[in-house]
Parts: C-alpha cells; sequence; structure tokens
C-alpha cells in the first residue's frame, strides 16, 4: 500500500459555534500527506492553520468531512483509540513548549512512553539516546527551566519523536525563538526529514518554508496555493 | 496502563507541592485522629465501667426505698414508707432465691483521732456485708453478728482514714470519736481505691443499728441482696416485691435495681456518648473530603496545561480521570494513616494519665477509620477528576 497517503483529508469542515455565533475556520479541505513528505502550512493569522493541524494530529475532530490513517476511517473512533493514535503514530511540538516543570529534561522526554505502558529502565533509556540526537545528551537530569528556549524546543522535539512517530506536527516551533536558535530548530527539522520522519509545520516564518518540499498557504479556511519544490504541485 | 505508574504520576504531583498536600489532608487526619482517639477511649471507658459494676459484687439485686419509673440509676425516694430492718428479716425468711442480703445505712460524719479529723462517708451494715459487695477486711475482722445484735460500738475503718489518722501506727483496738460517739476500731479494710466515684478507702463501716441510733434513722439507704443465679433475677424481683408489697400495705413503694440494669443502662449511655462524639469526629471527616475535592478543583485548573499536554501525547480520558482520583485517594489515605497514628498516640496518651482504664485502639476502628479514608479520597476525587478528564486537549493547552 505504498500508493495510499499516510493520512488523507476529504471535505474537512470545521465549525466553532460561540454563543449564537457559527463561525466556520476550515471549509472543506481535502488533502493528502505522503510519507516521507515535509510540509509547510502557512498562511495569514486566524486563517485556520492550527485548527488543521489539531485535525490532522487527531487533538481535535472535524463537524464534518473524512480522515483516512493508512486508509482507515479514524473519525468515528472511540478517546481510548484517539489517544492511542496520538501516542503511537504521532508527535506534537508547540510553540510554548509545554515542558512539565517538576519532571527532568529525560523524564519529560520519556513521558510519551508512559502511556504507552513500557518500563521505566526502557523510557529513560530511550529518552537519553533520543536527547543525544538533539544535542543534549550532558542535560538528562535537569529540569526544563535550568535550559534556555532553544534546548527546551529540542527537549519537546525529543519527546515527540521518542514513540516513532509515524508524523511530527509543529505549530510554529520556533515563534518563540531567536533567528539564531529558530535556525537551529530548522536544520534538525530538515536532518529528521533526510532520515526519513514526515513533517507538518505551521510557520509564519519564510525561511522555514524554503526547507520543505511542499509549502500550503491557507486563507479563510480553505488552501489557496499548494506548492512543492516551489512549483505548483 | 499499569496503575503503579498512576500512582508515581500522582505521588510526584503531591510530592511537588508538599505544604499544599498536607494542609489538605489536615482535615482528614484531624477526623481519623478523632475518631480512633474517641473510640478507643470510649470503649475504653465502657470496658472499665462493665469492670467496676462486676466487682462490686454478683448478681447483685439493690432494693431502695421509693418508686422510680425507670429501672436505671438515679432515683428520688418520694417519701413514702420506709425500707426497714424488719423488711429485711422478713425477705430472708420468704424470698429463696435470694442467698444472702445486707442492710445498708449511708450518712457521714466527722471521725476524730485526738485532734485528727476527718470527714468520711459511714457505712451502717452487717456481717454479710463482706460476701455480698464483695469488700473485705484485710487486718482485724469484720462487724460480726454478735457486734449487730448488740449494737456495739465497733468500726472498721478504710485505708486513706487509717492513713489519716494514724499514720504508721496499730489502730486495732484504739477508740476514734465518730460525731460525739466513741467507736473501737477492730478491723481496717483491703485497699480499694475509687469505684464507680466511690472512694471506698475513705469509708467508716459500724453495725447498722448502730447507725440508725447514731444517726436518728430508723430507716434504711438501702437493701444489697445477692440472687443465686442470674437466670433468677427476674424470679427474684417478684418474690422481693410481693413480701415487700404486703408488707407495705400494698403499696409498691420501692424500687429494684439489677446490676445487669446498672451496667445496662451505663453502656447504652456511654455507648450513645461515643457514637454521637464518633459522629460529629466523622462530618470533620467529610469536611476534610470537602476539602480534598476543592483542592484538586483548584490543582486540576492549575494544571490544566499539564492534561492538555498529557492528552496530546496519548492520555486516554480515563488516563487523567485515574490519575487525579488516585492523586485525591493517596491524599485521604496518607491523612487517614497519619491520622490513625496520630489518634493511637493520643489515646496511649491518655492511658498514661488515666491508668484504670484499659483504653485500647480496636482493630476494627483501625480498618473502618481506613476505609472510611479511602471512600472520601474516591468520593470526593471523582469530581475534580471527571471535570480534568473531559477537558478538550485544545483549550487544555491554549490555557494560560
Ligand atoms: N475553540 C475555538 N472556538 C472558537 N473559535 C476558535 C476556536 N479555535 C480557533 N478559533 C477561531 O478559528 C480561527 C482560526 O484559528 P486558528 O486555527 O488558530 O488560526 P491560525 O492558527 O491560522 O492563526 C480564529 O479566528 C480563531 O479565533
Ligand atoms: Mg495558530
Amino acid at each position: 500500500m505504498a500508493d495510499t497517503p499516510l493520512i488523507e483529508l476529504r471535505e474537512v469542515r470545521k465549525v466553532f459555534v460561540t454563543g449564537a455565533i457559527r463561525y466556520e475556520v476550515l471549509k472543506g479541505i481535502s488533502l493528502a500527506v505522503e510519507r516521507g513528505d515535509y510540509i509547510a502550512l502557512m498562511g495569514p493569522s486566524g486563517s485556520g492553520k492550527s485548527t488543521l493541524l489539531n485535525i490532522l494530529g487527531c487533538l481535535d475532530a472535524p463537524t464534518s468531512g473524512h480522515y483516512h490513517l493508512e486508509a482507515r476511517e479514524i473519525v468515528s473512533l472511540s478517546d481510548t483509540e484517539l489517544a492511542r493514535i496520538r501516542n503511537q503514530f504521532f508527535g506534537f511540538v508547540f510553540q510554548s513548549f509545554n515542558l512539565m516543570g517538576r519532571y527532568s529534561v529525560e523524564e519529560n522526554v520519556a513521558l510519551p512512553m508512559v502511556y504507552r505502558g513500557l518500563p521505566r529502565r526502557e523510557r529513560l533509556q530511550r529518552a537519553r539516546a533520543l536527547l543525544a540526537r538533539v544535542g543534549l545528551k550532558d542535560f538528562n537530569r535537569h529540569l526544563p527551566s535550568e535550559l534556555s528556549g532553544g534546548m527546551q524546543q529540542r527537549v519537546a522535539i525529543a519527546r515527540a519523536l521518542v514513540n516513532e512517530p509515524k508524523v511530527l506536527f509543529a505549530d510554529e516551533p520556533t515563534g518563540n525563538l531567536d533567528s539564531k536558535t529558530g535556525q537551529e530548530i530548522i536544520s534538525l527539522f530538515g536532518e529528521l526529514n533526510a532520515e526519513g520522519t514526515t513533517l507538518v509545520v505551521v510557520t509564519h516564518d519564510p525561511r522555514v518554508a524554503e526547507h520543505t518540499r511542499r509549502v500550503l498557504t491557507l486563507t479563510d479556511g480553505a488552501i489557496v496555493k499548494d506548492l512543492r519544490n516551489g512549483m505548483a504541485a | 496502563m499499569n496503575p503503579l505508574e498512576h500512582l508515581r504520576i500522582a505521588m510526584d504531583a503531591l510530592a511537588a507541592n508538599k505544604v499544599r498536600s498536607f494542609l489538605t489532608m489536615l482535615g482528614v487526619i484531624i477526623g481519623v485522629a478523632s475518631v480512633i482517639m474517641l473510640v478507643a477511649i470510649g470503649e475504653g471507658a465502657k470496658t472499665y465501667i462493665r469492670q467496676e459494676l462486676m466487682g462490686i459484687g454478683t448478681n447483685l439485686l439493690i432494693i431502695v426505698p421509693g418508686k422510680t419509673e425507670t429501672s436505671g440509676m438515679g432515683h428520688m425516694p418520694s417519701g413514702v414508707q420506709k425500707l426497714t430492718l424488719a423488711d429485711m428479716r422478713a425477705l430472708e425468711k420468704r424470698a429463696t432465691l435470694v442467698t444472702a442480703m445486707t442492710p445498708v445505712v449511708v450518712s457521714s460524719a466527722p471521725v476524730k483521732l485526738g485532734n485528727r479529723l476527718r470527714n468520711v462517708q459511714v457505712i451502717g451494715t452487717d456481717q454479710n456485708f463482706e460476701t455480698v459487695r464483695n469488700l473485705h477486711v484485710e487486718i482485724g475482722s469484720f462487724i460480726s453478728k454478735a457486734d449487730v445484735d448488740a449494737s456495739r460500738r465497733v468500726a472498721v475503718i478504710g485505708r486513706t482514714v487509717k492513713k489519716e489518722l494514724f499514720g504508721e501506727s496499730n489502730p486495732l483496738g484504739r477508740t476514734v470519736k465518730l460525731g460525739e460517739t466513741k467507736f473501737r476500731v477492730i478491723g481496717i479494710m483491703e485497699t480499694k481505691g475509687v469505684t464507680l466515684g466511690q472512694d471506698i478507702d475513705d469509708h467508716v463501716f459500724i453495725p447498722v443499728e448502730t447507725a440508725q441510733e447514731i444517726f436518728d434513722q430508723d430507716g434504711l439507704t438501702n437493701i444489697l441482696t445477692q440472687v443465686v443465679n442470674d437466670n433468677a433475677i427476674d424470679r427474684a424481683k417478684q418474690q422481693i416485691t410481693q413480701v415487700l408489697v404486703e408488707r407495705h400495705a400494698g403499696e409498691e413503694d420501692f424500687t429494684l435495681v439489677s446490676q445487669q440494669a446498672m451496667l445496662s443502662t451505663m453502656q447504652t449511655i456511654l455507648g450513645t456518648f461515643t457514637y454521637v462524639l464518633g459522629g460529629i469526629a466523622s462530618i470533620s471527616l467529610l469536611v476534610g473530603g470537602i476539602g480534598i475535592m476543592n483542592i484538586m478543583l483548584v490543582s486540576v485548573r492549575e494544571r490544566t496545561r499539564e492534561i492538555g499536554l498529557r492528552k496530546a501525547i496519548g492520555a486516554a480520558q480515563r488516563d487523567i480521570l485515574l490519575q487525579f482520583i488516585i492523586e485525591s485517594v493517596v491524599l485521604s489515605m496518607v491523612g487517614g494513616l497519619i491520622g490513625i497514628v496520630f489518634g493511637a498516640g493520643v489515646a496511649y496518651g491518655a492511658k498514661a494519665f488515666f491508668p484504670a482504664i484499659p483504653i485500647d485502639v480496636s482493630t476494627w476502628s483501625v480498618l473502618t477509620a481506613f476505609i472510611f479514608a479511602f471512600m472520601v479520597g474516591a468520593f470526593f476525587g471523582i469530581y475534580p477528576a471527571s471535570k480534568a478528564a473531559r477537558l478538550n486537549p485544545i483549550d487544555a493547552l491554549r490555557y494560560e
């Protein structure tokens, strides 16, 4: 099944209702995410990028439409099954790193494996390997607050990778970082993609987009541009 | 997911906020400690009362003048016909189920030796008192039948009286004054201490008719009777009632109190007392539970982002639910454990001050307190935990 896309969205709509106001944030998105791809989601603020990313990552459910993960419809799955999918198929990186302040760096990285049911010893072993991979092998026992922003984001990336996800989602991962550390994160993403990780990254930063294989531009909840390697897909 | 992982997560969260966790437990600690303490002391007091009451004799039936409605303690003679020695003589002949009886006249008087003086309880009684009342002379002899028949001026004194008046010297054969009357000391009672509020050691015993004479009384304070066995108590009551009613012109102007009835009245009063206090203490346990719920709600709010993150990386609603319920159960059970230790400590501490009372922390009260603490934690944890579990991960991650 190498030719079925990893993720396929068809006619996905998302409507938020706040009081009497009904706000259609996604207006029928159809999109396929291929294995090994590296996609940038761009567009003006409020265009629905985060909403789309959350739906792709099964953090949020579409109001209508279809979501196929490796050809399996997942819209009707239970909370427990969706949690398992988030745990084993996806990794998330957020703009604000969302590390647990009371846990050490290695424990933060190991956290997704807790919900996978791996024994503690194995979790910490894997966490340390991932920390080494993102260049933080000397900081295993530190608390997140002892690290710089760029280092914290790398801890978050290690955490997102620790269960060997099929897709890594990142929502403005460089938004809270200065341009130099942002650049380091971008090159880390490039390396990860070169090693085979599929990435979907929401960004405002044109430099991020330069490194991706595909750039999707959203405006008002619709995909208005889809460029592959700088050319129309 | 392994429940031990949930436990570890809960312990980490609680350890991250040690002072708050402890303060949250305080309600449960106090609640459990007071339940344990009150039940231990209450049960100890019940055992104590039973021992004391059983110590005053065996199968006792006490006849007091005056009619009371209840068969309990604390009756008021209503100025009717007195109970007399003649009544007792009649009972000795006709109440066949009574094996022994002794008259009692109680009064108080100053007892003097030279210039030493002590106010004491004076008991006028006869030779059967020792058997019926289970109190014995230690040195010398008790009042004899001959002493009673001849209304002799002889006295048997309690230990305290002896010590206060005679110090270390031998009182036997010496003369003391009860009021203005001289008595010869013929015996010293064994040490008994305080029984049911009466300091036996501070009593002086004299022949019953002598007592009636010097205190100018023709009635008796009561008659103590010993029934042949405890199955016969009701029938003995009937016999006694029949004899006395006949002698008192058809009036039932006396009351029969059995040792059993006194015991069960006391036990009921103490039992009620224990349960009321225990109930109040349980309310503080509930208040402790509400305190836990309150802090858990605050904690869920504070940790909204944590909950969102956990969901994003793979926690199901069930995992979040368990995490917070376990947290609340751990809070209340640790509180319960501390409370048990603390309550037991106070109870055994009280034992050091009241060595006579057999205070003991019973296994069932510890188990009950422990189970109660568990249930309080689980019950008051459910609402905050389900609130946490139902949080939408998107909203939770956005939460500032
Ligand atoms: N939970 C929500 N309830 C109501 N409106 C929402 C919610 N989430 C997002 N929106 C609205 O949907 C629109 C798109 O939001 P978002 O996907 O975050 O945009 P972007 O990430 O492109 O800036 C915004 O106008 C936002 O206010
Ligand atoms: Mg956004």
